[in-house]
């Protein structure tokens, strides 16, 4: 008996840091991850006391509040935002909860959830592309301007693809994506096109604006969770540095002024 | 400002949003939503700063509002109420002042010239709008679960 229970909370322990980890890269706010986490281990009856840091969990899980019986970190994987995963770990929490599900079928659930495909590439591209125009015409672009940063941002997106794909730094990816964009949109200005300079060029970088660790920060500094939201802010601001760095390269190289 | 002209600007806007969900990868179900709500955002804010509504304001109540639509978006497609909020606001977030504020700061590296005073004036006024916008856009998408103190948004009949 004691044996048995011991090894349900390994496996209920392993399976909480997977959720939590797979919810902190894919970009979910501290409390969502604590929250999730412990409805889960409230699901089985136990205790759950959990400590995000930036780059990893750990977790203990306590029986009838009494003593320890798993004790367990894990750290992140390295990978960017992923809203189907922090859905579908929502949806899946709160079916174990409903229909007492089993440790393992939950485990096998996530798994197929881990493995979901992303949209095609060239559908990411295009939308994101689309959203750059889109962005071009709510800062007043004129047809022009939209097509150059529909041009910007596909080649830009596909660089920092590129770039992550060869596992480069990630605010170096960042910074290759930027430095693409702009020398696109620049050579338009540069070959004499009548054009509006900061629409092109300001509208061009703009899908590399890390909004996801934006806003989390925030919500992490709301809700309490100081430094995991200092983490993000930082981190935020890093990607910003990369953004306004390929900018500046751009422009040297370009002598726009 | 014409109101054809903030119209499209609300219809393009949701094309921005859309995008950036497609980026962060959203359930394809919520994918409509996201379109609407991008622009309704961006429409609230534009209509506002029509009657001279300070610039962070209008953001924030833009953003309140897509906050405030994420709830029941979220009991309709049963997503967690940022994957809808999140892509939603992005095309709320100042671009321009953003970069302004960092071509201001380049040049803020050069040398002191007449104009250098009028220079660092404008980067803080930029730099300060950015960043307030910024914070808006955070408080006015978490605002309605705080507002409603639960923990999920299960919770929160409507």
């Amino acid at each position: 008996m004691e044996q048995e229970k011991i090894i349900e909370a390994k496996e209920l322990g392993s399976l909480l840091l997977d959720v939590g980890v797979s919810l902190l890269s894919s970009g979910a706010s501290c409390s969502r991850i604590r929250i999730t986490m412990r409805r889960l281990a409230t699901a089985y009856h136990y205790d759950a006391h959990i400590s995000i840091a930036p780059k990893s969990i750990s977790l203990t899980l306590n029986v009838e509040k009494e003593y320890v019986i798993f004790n367990g970190m894990r750290s992140t994987p390295s990978q960017g935002v992923n809203f189907k995963t922090i859905s579908g770990i929502s949806r899946l929490s709160w079916e174990a909860v409903e229909n007492e599900l089993s440790i393992h079928q939950v485990r096998d659930k996530l798994n197929a959830l881990l493995a979901l495909p992303h949209y095609p590439r060239i559908i990411i591209l295009t939308f994101v592309s689309l959203a750059g125009a889109g962005f071009c015409f709510s800062f007043g672009g004129k047809l022009l301007e939209m097509i150059i940063a529909f041009g910007a941002t596909f080649c830009g997106l596909f660089i920092r693809q590129e770039a992550i794909k060869r596992k480069f730094n990630p605010y170096f990816c960042v910074f290759f994506g930027s430095l693409t964009a702009s020398m696109f949109a620049g050579a338009f200005i540069k070959a004499g096109l009548n054009i509006n300079f900061e629409h092109a060029f300001a509208t061009s970088v703009l899908f590399l604006i890390p909004g996801v660790p934006l806003i989390n920060s925030f919500t992490d500094l709301i809700d309490g969770n100081i430094l995991n939201g200092i983490v993000r802010g930082v981190n935020a601001l890093m990607f910003s540095m990369a953004i306004a760095f390929g900018l500046l390269v751009t422009m040297i190289i370009y002598n726009l002024n | 400002m014409d109101w054809i002209l903030i119209l499209s600007t609300a219809f393009w806007s949701g094309w921005a949003a859309l995008g950036f969900g497609i980026l962060f990868n959203v359930p394809p179900r919520t994918l409509f939503a996201l379109w609407i709500g991008g622009a309704i955002g961006v429409l609230i804010k534009l209509t506002l700063l029509q009657f001279s509504v300070s610039v962070v304001l209008a953001s924030f109540i833009g953003a309140s509002a897509v906050g405030m639509l994420s709830i029941p978006i979220a009991h309709k497609r049963h997503v967690p109420p940022m994957i809808f909020a999140i892509p939603a606001v992005i095309p709320l977030i100042p671009g321009v002042f953003a970069y302004r504020t960092m071509l201001g700061l380049i040049k803020l590296t050069g040398t002191i010239g007449a104009d250098y005073n009028l220079i660092l004036s404008e980067t803080i006024n930029n730099a300060a709008k950015t960043l307030f916008i910024i914070m808006s856009l955070a408080i006015g998408v978490a605002i309605p679960m705080h507002v409603m103190r639960k923990e999920s948004a299960k919770n929160i009949r409507l």
